[in-house]
């Protein structure tokens, strides 16, 4: 293998290699407050914004590597050193090259190479202060791993000729190569590059003296570089340009030759060598190679002609401001440009009308391809956190017209609480409304047991960079804390993060006990973040504990959408969405994990079997409907179980009813449940006594047949359709409620219940105020629907001779002990709601009942329940899913709706 | 007698792919420790939750630790990593501190350099820490070598810390740092001397997502004059960058060259379909060994390790890798069991190392 060259090699986040094919390494010198009055003017009026955008300009111009001095009497080198660097790293375009720390404190140096990620160069150290201190702070930089420049100087001072600069040059190579182990191509000598033509006769021969000392370095000092100062070659041109760019050219041109490798230069003061006029560049090399004793009056007499020219400015390429608005936001927040972000900003706004409009419109766009370009590892962090900054600055320019926006809002607001409710008092009704129009708080944690801050941080940047309040609660943060936080913050969005796979389970309790809290109910948005935390995961595993929105946000970079989105107000759109990507998920889950669908025929040969032959099928006393105007409120009471009840309250556990206890690990709960249930016999004692609810119900039973996977009901000359599971099962039958009916001669039966009187009531009391209240009469009206239900099942299944009165406990009854099940379309067992319609005309239920079907299939009074009766000993309650293609084809055909029809109604339970 | 070390394991490179070891925190998993084995009797009232605290385990429970150690030596390792990752003054505040954002403070120098940095007991626990964490692996790597008669090694392992130096944590002031690279430089300081103290083998800077975090421990070992030989590794995002700092490969090359490390490489973050491309672009620019040991794939949440490549698929990147000619040492990261580590040391069984280009002396 061939041995790898000794380049010079350096480094921001980007590598710099100085290779061969590169003949010359510009260091710019536009950030060195010795060197440019305009830069020492902004870091001392401390506008390291623009002194920012120097550095900027500079690498844009091409430089490789940016020299950063701040030695100057009123400036506080080694604080400002450190401040800038660290500014430096929130800027990727600047951080992307190799930095030189300059300095003439050694303590500035060393503080500025604390501050850099990459290995830079320092400028510079010497022999000035004699061989113990060069070692010292030779061996140091070499600890941190930085090439070194190294001026021409000794304890006698400058060297000024060919014979001094070699001769130190010399002295400092073999000292730092031998002594210290400096790696030789990290070493560049600086032989001093001096003034011409000032008139004294001894500074004439200055630039030959470098070139001829430059030439020596290389030939005699393996792998060490050259470089300089070029702008000092000039300096009695001051104030002609044209003059000080064609010296600059010439001399680098005569230097590069003679092998000098790099040097500080102004890329903005640089004439092409070629394009000088002849007779300058015959004055100036005149000057530079020392031809004569005239030389130098030569071209100061020529130099008369230049006045006031020169100083060509720099080009920008600004193209990109000649697209259309959107496209020009979209670049700025790419790119991290801040510059034309205001004018813009009001550009965008006069087309949109509306802040809001702008920041959920372009600028959202602009971040979401950041967040594309993230994901595909074509952004880093530091940009990513840049373009943040971008957009922060848009949103702060539209900040005061959202102000105003929200104060006309809060003063409508504020008067329209007072107009409802007097005893308001002005500053309490703004309080209210002031609440209600504010900016969104986001708490964020990373959970319990988990220590990792830094993701966390970024996306906490990110999101004050958009406008968000953002509490942050640090890292290992229990779940009782930050749902405390939520409480006293009052605060939008939950962020958690955690990077460590244990983290996801404690994600998962934080979720469970938001929703006991009722957060969930709230509608307060819980955001998943972190290394190990996926959408699937946060589908799967976490969103089921939480009845509010719950988002998996992939980054940093995308927090911003997200939380935006769950803010905006048409946010539903947005959950909806989510939802629907988390029913995939789980059932790309369910289905990757274990089912194989069967075809329709092979499903069907493995239906239930049924000895049909040796069954006789129980016959109703009755066929046809009888009807229940207004059912005994308190008998039906006696039917409800009150388990489900308490899940209205988030209170999970199982009701005793002989104890009057709610099961629960929760003790708080217990108590809770308690008061809950008195306050419940209450009124529900008022309900039955004050006659508030009427339940009225439908049942029947009708001659019926199966008709393979459908019921056929010859006398009413109506078929009910069933849906068959498709799974491939070991062992068990592919289930359809068909299975359950013989195919000679059997019954089914119906039902239909509702509680009227509820809705109305629940609606008044929310105009009151009264939430609690209308909460608990819902409640109880479901549970009143419910019971009504179970105990028409009760008397239909003694009417249908399957069960004797008083077999069962009320107890057994509730734990379903008993033969036959009742299912309802649009559950597990059958999922599609639309049978409900043929059910409804088979009872003619609206009629009898008053209990209506809405378009959507849902029953109105919405207290109510429908369903199926099958009388069959084994029948029971499957779950439907992964239906397939063929299935949906045939079932479609036998309900005469078209496949599009029956997919969007059984969309989540589609397989394909 | 170290810097014959550094001989010896360079002409072991020369030989063979050296095996390196797997993932400390997956493994441990394994073992379903509760809360209170993590806290044993001496931490039972401690203020934080310390089950993820993954080192305070060679502490309360060293013989999980040993246990794991002799699995990967048995698996076919020639170098483990200690039990230290966290095994600074600073990382192993998170557990022993609590955290100012808690209660409306913040994390700035101020606050590290008077509750965590110059804590005695802190101290005291992260030295011995970092001394029982050595003996532990030395213990297992002593005796697998008597056993078969092949000498195994043990990495001291410095991890990355809980803050970064170059990341921007206030927007309106991007120049504002938690800590600052002194104290850094400080807390790494501490940990390189223990596990010095307890003569570990090698030193191993690894995960590196903040170059500049690294700088400061690689300052440190420069400054603490040991020449124990150095591994350096780094855990970059998918366009090939430091997780945090955003530096590219041979960026961060040229930027430790100096350190003539026994060798530099690429761990974590990525699974080792996705990190090749930048194992390439490191072993173009790197005139020493190169170490790789990617994550088993991705997170994945919902597999049983938590990560979705299995042994066999280890095997096959790794063998591939190796058949490339881009590898000198090879592991495993996060996810990544003895079982993947028997399996990876099986793939590189045999196969010819990179060769290391040296450097032009002319």
């Amino acid at each position: 293998m061939f041995p790898v060259p000794r380049f010079l090699r350096l480094s921001g986040t980007e590598a710099y290699n100085h290779t061969s094919d590169k003949n010359f390494l510009m260091i710019g010198e536009r950030t060195n407050v010795a060197g440019s009055p305009r830069f020492r003017k902004l870091i001392k009026e401390d506008k390291l914004e623009e002194a920012l955008e120097v550095a900027r300009q500079q690498v844009e111009n091409g430089a490789n590597v940016i020299d950063i001095c701040f030695d100057d009497g009123l400036i506080d080198g080694k604080f400002m050193m450190a401040k800038f660097l660290d500014l430096i790293q929130a800027e990727p375009d600047i951080q992307a090259v190799p930095i030189m720390v300059d300095s003439s404190k050694w303590e500035i140096i060393e503080e500025g190479l604390k501050h850099l990620q990459g290995k830079g160069i320092v400028n510079s150290i010497s022999l000035k202060e004699g061989e113990a201190a060069f070692i010292t702070n030779a061996r140091h930089i070499l600890n941190y791993g930085a090439a070194v420049v190294v001026m021409a100087f000794d304890e006698q001072g400058q060297a000024a000729t060919y014979e001094d600069k070699c001769r130190i040059c010399k002295r400092a190579y073999d000292i730092l190569v031998n002594e210290v182990g400096f790696p030789p191509q990290d070493i560049i000598f600086d032989p001093n590059i001096l003034t011409v033509a000032t008139g004294i006769e001894e500074h004439n021969n200055y630039a030959l003296d470098f070139f001829n000392a430059t030439r020596w370095i290389k030939d005699n000092l393996p792998f060490a570089k050259v470089s300089g100062g070029v702008s000092n070659i000039s300096f009695s041109f001051r104030g002609n340009n044209a003059v000080r760019e064609a010296m600059h050219s010439a001399f680098l041109y005569h230097a590069t030759q003679a092998g000098m490798d790099m040097g500080i230069v102004n890329a903005g003061m640089l004439e092409v060598y070629d394009k000088i006029p002849k007779h300058l560049l015959t004055a100036v090399e005149d000057v530079l190679l020392n031809k004569d004793d005239g030389a130098t009056e030569r071209l100061l007499d020529l130099a008369e002609e230049f006045k006031g020219q020169g100083a060509k400015k720099l080009v920008e390429d600004l193209s990109w401001r000649e697209q259309p608005v959107e496209k020009r936001l979209e670049h700025s927040l790419l790119r991290g440009i801040d510059k034309f972000i205001d004018d813009d900003t009001e550009e965008a706004l006069a087309k949109y009308k509306k802040p809001l409009s702008v920041i959920e419109g372009p600028l959202m766009d602009g971040m979401g391809i950041v967040g594309d370009l993230f994901g595909a590892g074509k952004m880093f962090l530091p940009q990513v956190v840049k373009s943040a900054r971008v957009m922060k600055k848009s949103v702060a320019w539209l900040e005061p017209l959202m102000e105003a926006e929200r104060e006309e809002k809060i003063v409508t607001q504020t008067s329209f609480l007072r107009s409802e409710n007097s005893a308001l008092s002005e500053s309490e009704a703004r309080a209210i409304a002031t609440k209600s129009f504010s900016n969104g708080k986001v708490i964020m944690a990373t959970v319990k047991g988990d220590v990792h801050d830094i993701g966390k941080n970024i996306v906490g940047v990110v999101l004050v960079c958009n406008g968000f309040d953002v509490v942050d609660m640090g890292v290992m943060v229990s779940c009782d804390k930050i749902l405390d936080a939520v409480e006293e913050h009052n605060a939008d969005i939950i962020g958690l993060s955690g990077l460590i796979t244990p983290s996801l389970d404690e994600m998962i309790t934080v979720a469970k006990e938001a929703e006991k809290r009722g957060f969930g109910k709230r509608n307060i948005p819980i955001l998943i973040g972190g290394a190990t935390t996926s959408a699937a995961h946060t589908a799967i595993k976490i969103a089921g504990h939480y009845t509010g929105p719950l988002v998996h946000v992939l980054d940093a970079s995308r927090s911003v959408p997200v939380t935006t989105a769950l803010l905006s107000e048409d946010r539903q759109k947005f959950i909806d969405t989510n939802e629907e990507n988390h029913h995939r998920a789980r059932e790309k889950f369910n289905g990757g994990k274990k089912k194989v669908a069967l075809s329709i025929e092979q499903a069907r040969a493995n239906k239930v079997t049924i000895d049909w032959e040796h069954y006789n099928p129980p016959i109703p006393e009755f066929t046809g409907t009888r009807t229940i105007k207004s059912q005994s409120l308190r008998e039906l009471a006696n039917y409800i179980d009150w388990t489900p009840f308490f899940h209205t309250w988030e209170l999970r556990g199982v009701w005793n009813p002989e104890t009057e206890t709610l099961k629960t690990r929760n003790k708080e709960g217990g108590k809770v449940a308690k008061e809950l249930y008195s306050e419940a016999k209450e009124l529900l004692e008022k309900i039955i006594i004050e006659k508030r609810f009427i339940a009225s119900g439908v049942y029947g039973f009708f001659p019926a047949k199966a008709d393979g996977d459908d019921i056929y009901l010859p006398d009413q000359k109506v078929t009910l359709h069933t849906l068959r599971q498709q799974n491939k099962k070991s062992g068990k039958p592919n289930y359809a409620l068909s299975d359950y009916v013989s195919p000679e001669c059997d019954h089914l039966g119906g039902f239909v219940v509702g509680i009227h009187g509820a809705d109305e009531w629940a609606a008044e009391l929310r105009e009151q105020n009264d939430i609690d209240e209308a909460l608990m009469v819902q409640a109880l009206a479901d549970r009143f629907a419910e019971a009504f239900a179970e105990l028409l099942h009760h008397r239909a299944r003694i009417a249908w001779g399957i069960e004797r009165p008083g077999q069962f406990s009320q107890s057994e009854l509730i734990h379903e002990k008993y033969q036959g099940i009742r299912p309802a379309p649009g559950y597990p067992s059958q999922p599609d709601h639309t049978e409900k319609r043929i059910l409804f005309n088979l009872l003619q239920a609206k009629e009898k009942t008053a209990v209506e079907l809405t378009e959507s299939c849902a029953m109105h009074p919405g207290s109510a329940v429908c369903g199926l009766y099958f009388s069959h000993p084994d029948s029971h309650y499957f779950m439907i899913d992964n239906l397939q293609e063929d299935q949906i084809k045939d079932y479609s055909a036998r309900k005469e709706l078209s496949i599009e029809e029956v997919e969007k109604w059984l969309g989540p339970w589609l397989g394909y | 007698m170290t810097t014959n070390l550094s001989e010896e394991l360079k002409s072991a490179l020369c030989d063979r792919i050296l095996v390196l070891d797997g993932a400390m925190g997956t493994t441990i998993r394994g073992y379903e420790l509760s809360e209170s084995d993590a806290r044993g009797e001496r931490f039972k009232n401690n203020h934080e939750d310390l089950l993820n605290n993954g080192d305070i385990l060679s502490i309360t429970q060293p013989k999980v630790i040993g246990d794991i150690h002799k699995r990967f030596y048995e698996a076919g390792s020639d170098i483990c990593e200690t039990n230290t990752f966290s095994g600074t003054v600073l990382a192993q505040s998170e557990f022993f501190v609590e955290d100012p954002r808690k209660t409306g403070g913040t994390k700035d120098p101020e606050f590290f350099e008077k509750k965590v940095l110059n804590n005695p007991k802190l101290q005291d626990l992260v030295h011995e820490l970092n001394i029982k964490s050595v003996k532990l692996a030395k213990e297992q790597a002593d005796r697998v070598s008597q056993e078969d008669g092949r000498k195994r090694y043990v990495a001291g392992a410095i991890g990355p810390l809980t803050v970064s130096l170059t990341n921007v944590v206030d927007p309106n002031d991007t120049s504002f740092r938690p800590v600052t690279f002194d104290q850094v430089k400080q807390t790494y300081r501490h940990q390189i001397d223990a596990l010095l103290e307890e003569d570990c083998d090698i030193l191993m800077v690894e995960t590196i997502f903040d170059s500049l975090n690294a700088k400061a421990a690689l300052v440190a070992i420069k400054e603490s004059k040991t020449k124990a030989p150095v591994i350096i590794s780094a855990a970059v995002g998918r366009g090939g960058e430091t997780m945090i700092s955003a530096q590219k490969v041979e960026a961060l090359w040229n930027t430790f060259a100096h350190i003539d490390p026994l060798a530099v490489g690429l761990n974590c973050s990525l699974g080792p379909d996705l990190m090749e491309p930048f194992l390439r672009d490191l072993g173009k620019a790197a005139t020493t060994h190169i170490s790789c040991y990617p994550n088993a794939g991705l997170p994945n949440p919902l597999a049983p390790t938590g990560f979705d490549l299995e042994p066999k698929d280890m095997h096959d990147y790794i063998a591939a890798f190796a058949d490339a000619g881009l590898l000198n040492l090879a592991g495993g990261c996060c996810g990544n069991t003895p079982e993947h580590i028997a399996a990876i040391a099986k793939s590189v069984q045999g196969k010819a190392p990179r060769v290391v280009p040296s450097l032009a002396t002319a």
